[in-house]
C-alpha cells in the first residue's frame, strides 16, 4: 500500500461522513419545516382526544380529554341566532287620538297606508285602528298619518330592550347546552336513569321553548312598530292641560249638541 | 184723554220694539230658507234653522269685561278640539259690519257616524262675549253656505 492510496482512503471516508452528514442534518431540517406544518389539523388516533382544531365529527372544537365539556362551552357551540346589530335594541311604540270627523274614511286611510308601508294591520275597532310597520318606516309613517286629519294628542314611546335581550339570549344558549348534555348522559343510561333524565329534560325542552317565543317576540317587536290611531276625544281624566276645564259654563255648553237641539 | 193716547202709542211701540228684537245687543237678518226661532233664551239670543237641520245661533255672554278676544278664542279651541275631538279645519280673521274684530273658527265632527260642521264667531265688545254658531249636517251647511254667510255679514253689535 502506498503513501498517496492511504490518504485517498481517508478522503474517501471524509467525504463519504459528510455526505451521511449532510443527509442527516437535512432530513432533521426537514423534518423541522414539516413540524411548522404540524398546525394544521391532524386527525388524533382513534381513542384519543384532539388535539387539533379539527375536532371528531360531532364533537364540538374544545372538547377536553374526557370528552366532556363545560356547560359554557357547549352554549357557544350552540348557534342561536344574534340579536339585531344595533347598538340599542328598542321597541318603538305610538298612540295618535285624531279628531272625531270623518272616522270611517280615516281608518280606511290609515288601513292602506300602513300597506304602502310594508307594514300591516293589527286590530282594527269602530274608531280605532292598529298598524305594525317595520322598524325603519315609523317616522315616515307617523308624519303621513298626522297629515289624514287633525291629531289632539300624541305619545311616542320607545322601549330599550337590550338588557332583557342579551339576558334572554345567554339563558337560551345554556339551556341549549344543558338540553345536549342530558341527551349524551341519556344515550347512555340505565333504564332507571333514563326516566329521571327523561323528565329533566322535559323541563329544559319547555324552559328553552318558552324563552325562544319571547325572544322570537322581542324580535318581532324590534322589527315592526306599533302604531294605535283612536279617533276619539280624550276623556277628561287624561286631559292635564286645567285651562280645558275652565269654570265657564257656556264653554261647556257650546258644540253641535246644543246648537241642533232646537227643541229644548 | 191726549196721555191715555200717548201711553197706549208708547205701550204699542215697546212691544212692536219687543218683537223685533230690539232688546238684544246686536241686530241680525234671517235669510230666505231659514226661520228664527222664538223664545231661545237665555241660552241664545237668536236661533234659526232651515228645514234641512242647519242651525245659526247667536249667544251673549257676560264677561264683567274679564278676558280678551285671544283669551276666549283659546280657550274655545282647546275646549272644543281636545275634549270634544272636534277637528280644527280652519281659521279667519273676520269683521262685523259695525267694525268689531273677531275669530272665526271653522270645524269638523261626526254624529251617530256622519260628517258635521260646525263653525264659531268669536267676538268681543264692551263687557260681552259674542259667540255665532253655525252648524249642520256636511252637505247641508255646504248647500246653505251662500245664505248663512249672507247672515253672518249682516251682523251688527251694539
Amino acid at each position: 500500500m502506498t503513501c498517496s492510496g492511504k490518504w485517498a482512503r481517508i478522503a474517501y471516508a471524509c467525504l463519504a461522513w459528510l455526505v451521511c452528514l449532510a443527509l442527516v442534518t437535512g432530513c432533521a431540517a426537514g423534518e423541522k419545516v414539516g413540524g411548522g406544518a404540524a398546525a394544521s389539523p391532524r386527525e388524533a388516533p382513534p381513542g384519543y382526544p384532539s388535539t387539533g382544531a379539527a375536532a371528531a365529527p360531532g364533537k364540538p372544537a374544545d372538547a377536553d380529554s374526557t370528552g366532556l365539556l363545560a356547560m359554557n362551552d357547549v352554549a357557544k357551540a350552540k348557534e342561536v341566532p344574534d340579536a339585531p346589530h344595533s347598538a340599542a335594541m328598542l321597541i318603538y311604540t305610538a298612540t295618535l287620538a285624531m279628531a272625531v270627523y270623518q272616522v270611517e274614511p280615516g281608518l280606511d286611510a290609515v288601513e292602506h297606508l300602513a300597506r304602502e308601508e310594508r307594514g300591516y294591520l293589527s286590530a282594527r275597532q269602530d274608531n280605532s285602528v292598529t298598524i305594525r310597520v317595520p322598524r325603519d318606516r315609523f317616522e315616515e309613517t307617523l308624519a303621513r298619518i298626522e297629515k289624514l286629519g287633525d291629531v289632539t294628542h300624541r305619545d311616542i314611546k320607545a322601549q330599550d330592550v337590550t338588557d332583557e335581550f342579551v339576558d334572554l339570549t345567554a339563558r337560551l344558549k345554556n339551556a341549549y347546552g344543558i338540553r345536549d348534555r342530558l341527551n349524551e348522559l341519556l344515550a347512555r343510561a340505565a333504564v332507571k336513569e333514563a326516566l329521571d333524565i327523561e323528565k329533566e329534560l322535559g323541563r329544559v325542552t319547555e324552559d328553552i321553548e318558552r324563552m325562544e317565543g319571547k325572544l322570537k317576540l322581542l324580535r318581532d317587536q324590534i322589527a315592526f312598530s306599533t302604531i294605535t290611531v283612536s279617533f276619539a276625544p280624550l276623556a277628561v281624566q287624561e286631559v292635564h292641560d286645567t285651562s280645558l276645564l275652565a269654570p265657564f259654563p257656556w264653554l261647556q255648553a257650546i258644540g253641535l249638541q246644543s246648537l241642533l237641539n232646537v227643541h229644548q | 184723554m191726549r196721555v191715555v193716547d200717548c201711553l197706549a202709542g208708547l205701550l204699542g211701540l215697546a212691544a212692536v220694539a219687543g218683537l223685533a228684537g230690539c232688546g238684544r245687543p246686536f241686530d241680525i237678518k234671517t235669510a230666505n230658507g231659514l226661520v228664527e226661532l222664538d223664545n231661545q233664551e237665555p241660552e241664545y239670543g237668536f236661533r234659526a234653522m232651515a228645514p234641512e237641520g242647519v242651525v245659526m245661533g247667536v249667544r251673549v255672554i257676560d264677561t264683567s269685561g274679564h278676558g280678551d278676544l285671544e283669551f276666549w278664542t283659546r280657550a274655545t279651541t282647546l275646549r272644543m278640539r281636545q275634549l270634544d275631538g272636534y277637528a280644527l279645519l280652519g281659521t279667519a280673521d273676520l269683521k262685523t259690519r259695525d267694525g268689531t274684530p273677531g275669530h272665526e273658527l271653522r270645524f269638523g265632527h261626526d254624529e251617530k257616524g256622519k260628517p258635521y260642521l260646525y263653525s264659531l264667531r268669536i267676538l268681543v265688545k264692551g263687557k260681552r262675549l259674542f259667540l255665532v254658531e253655525t252648524g249642520g249636517p256636511q252637505a247641508e251647511v255646504e248647500r246653505y253656505k251662500g245664505a248663512l254667510d249672507w247672515m253672518e255679514s249682516t251682523l251688527k253689535l251694539d
